[in-house]
């Protein structure tokens, strides 16, 4: 893989490929976080830039280079990885969850003891609670972290604005159900 | 506004993307129904437990060096004159026909050039703030106490970084580093916005080409807004040291951050 980037490196550097690489932690986390493993993480990310190099003339200037490069890896995830799963996730964010919807089911949250609860969270019990959650649910829930707009994050996920937010807001109370089970 | 409309919002309000009336609506029910309070609470909470605890998993330090050495080498640029050639040849020769241009000439050669020294420092800034961010070990000390990052420097720099700006939840402090800015040495200030990183570089102000025209007032100070390369980039001097902000959050949160910095300076 990394030779089919050495192919390309014959090109002149242009404002794109400079920048790109500062964001390798940015798209690694992402990667680490939709394949689960550091290997398959990693040949995601070296594929994401084999294929960022190659669309290098389909990015607008002035845009988010970043959100462009988060959706290559998601798109390369999508094609490459989710398929091959064994136990691909069932349902997705855009379907109705009746433990996901409305108010009434987030009164565990609503007691000061819960959210006492909530803030003892240690990162390695926030990991494995995201790492329950569908690959739609933690992507939106870690792009909203790396500080995208809506309008950015609808771009990655090749859905619209609208959408990015009711995925989000789904997202994270299925989160908040999930770390239920760890706030003890 | 009911509370299914408040809940799905929160997160917009939080994140400074609702329209005023829209913002007062949901900030009437807020103070009105104590269930969406505590609902925002608990989403602030969830939001800062992520930020601060959730494990990252940067990319190991054999993955950069693979893409970086396989990634197209940097190309030397043309060289400025060049670029310019094409106007100034013949601007030059209708200097010597009418002399009474020259004045005109110079001028426009003066602004040019204050310009391009003006872009060179702003590259500068965005250049070294990347370094940062590629490197393996950004920082030298890491820590979010002010009063340890700052005496860390001592020793290390020929000049005191006044910084006083000590770092809130906004824009926690995340610990400092020594780098170059250009010919001298500088005070690395890293700061957070969420997990936005942003560098304040501190330095020897004397010698370098600050900008004197379309600047805008900071707090007690006339700084230079800019973007490149998709990263906003603020530039002032203060006495003899001069501030480079740098980061890909937005135009407002850097600006909110440099008036913090910049109010320690009035």
């Amino acid at each position: 893989m990394v030779g089919r980037v050495a192919k390309e490196s014959r090109r002149p550097l242009s404002a794109v490929a400079s920048e790109a690489l500062a964001y390798v932690d940015a798209l690694h986390n992402l990667a680490r976080y939709l394949t689960g493993n550091e290997t398959d993480a990693e040949d995601l990310v070296q594929e994401t830039y084999v294929r960022a190099l190659h669309a290098e003339h389909q990015f607008t200037p002035g845009t988010n280079l970043k959100a462009w490069l988060f959706r290559i890896l998601r798109n390369t995830f999508v094609s490459l990885y989710r398929r091959q799963r064994a136990a691909p996730t069932v349902g997705g964010l855009d379907t109705v969850d009746p433990d996901a919807q409305g108010v009434a089911h987030e009164a565990w949250l609503l007691g000061d003891i819960e959210l006492d609860r909530l803030r003892k969270i240690v990162g390695e019990e926030l990991e494995a609670a995201l790492m329950t959650l569908s690959d739609d649910a933690r992507t939106v829930i870690l792009l909203d972290l790396e500080g995208l707009t809506e309008a950015e994050a609808a771009g990655v996920l090749g859905c619209a604005v609208g959408t990015v937010k009711s995925r989000l807001a789904r997202a994270r109370a299925l989160l908040r159900q999930r770390l239920k089970d760890y706030a003890r | 506004m009911n509370c299914d409309e408040a809940r799905i919002q929160l997160l917009d309000l939080h994140r400074r993307r609702l329209a005023p009336d829209v913002q007062n609506d949901l900030r009437d029910h807020l103070e009105a129904c104590a269930d969406c309070a505590r609902a925002d609470v608990v989403e602030r909470e969830l939001t800062s437990i992520l930020e601060q605890r959730l494990p990252q998993h940067p990319g190991s330090l054999a993955l950069k060096r693979r893409l970086a050495a396989e990634w197209p080498a940097p190309s030397v640029g043309r060289p400025r004159w060049s670029r310019w050639r094409r106007w100034l040849v013949p601007a030059f020769a209708a200097a010597a026909v009418a002399l009474v241009a020259a004045p005109a000439l110079y001028y426009e050669r003066a602004s040019s050039r204050a310009a391009a020294e003006r872009a060179d420092m702003v590259t500068e800034a965005v250049n070294d703030h990347l370094r940062l961010l590629v490197s393996q070990h950004p920082l030298e000390i890491e820590s979010s106490a002010f009063h340890q990052v700052k005496p860390w420097f001592e020793g290390r720099l020929d000049f005191a970084p006044a910084v006083a700006f000590e770092g809130n939840d906004d824009f926690p402090l995340k610990g400092g580093a020594v780098g170059y800015f250009k010919d001298r040495r500088a005070a690395v200030w890293l700061y957070a916005r969420r997990l936005h990183p942003i560098s304040l570089l501190v330095f020897r102000a004397e010698g370098l080409p600050w900008p004197a025209r379309g600047l805008t007032s900071i707090g007690p100070v006339e700084a230079l807004e800019t973007t490149e390369r998709g990263f906003n980039v603020i530039l002032w001097r203060r006495g003899e040291l001069g501030y480079a902000l740098v980061s890909d959050v937005n135009a407002g949160d850097l600006r909110q951050l440099a008036s913090k910095i910049a109010a320690g300076q009035g």
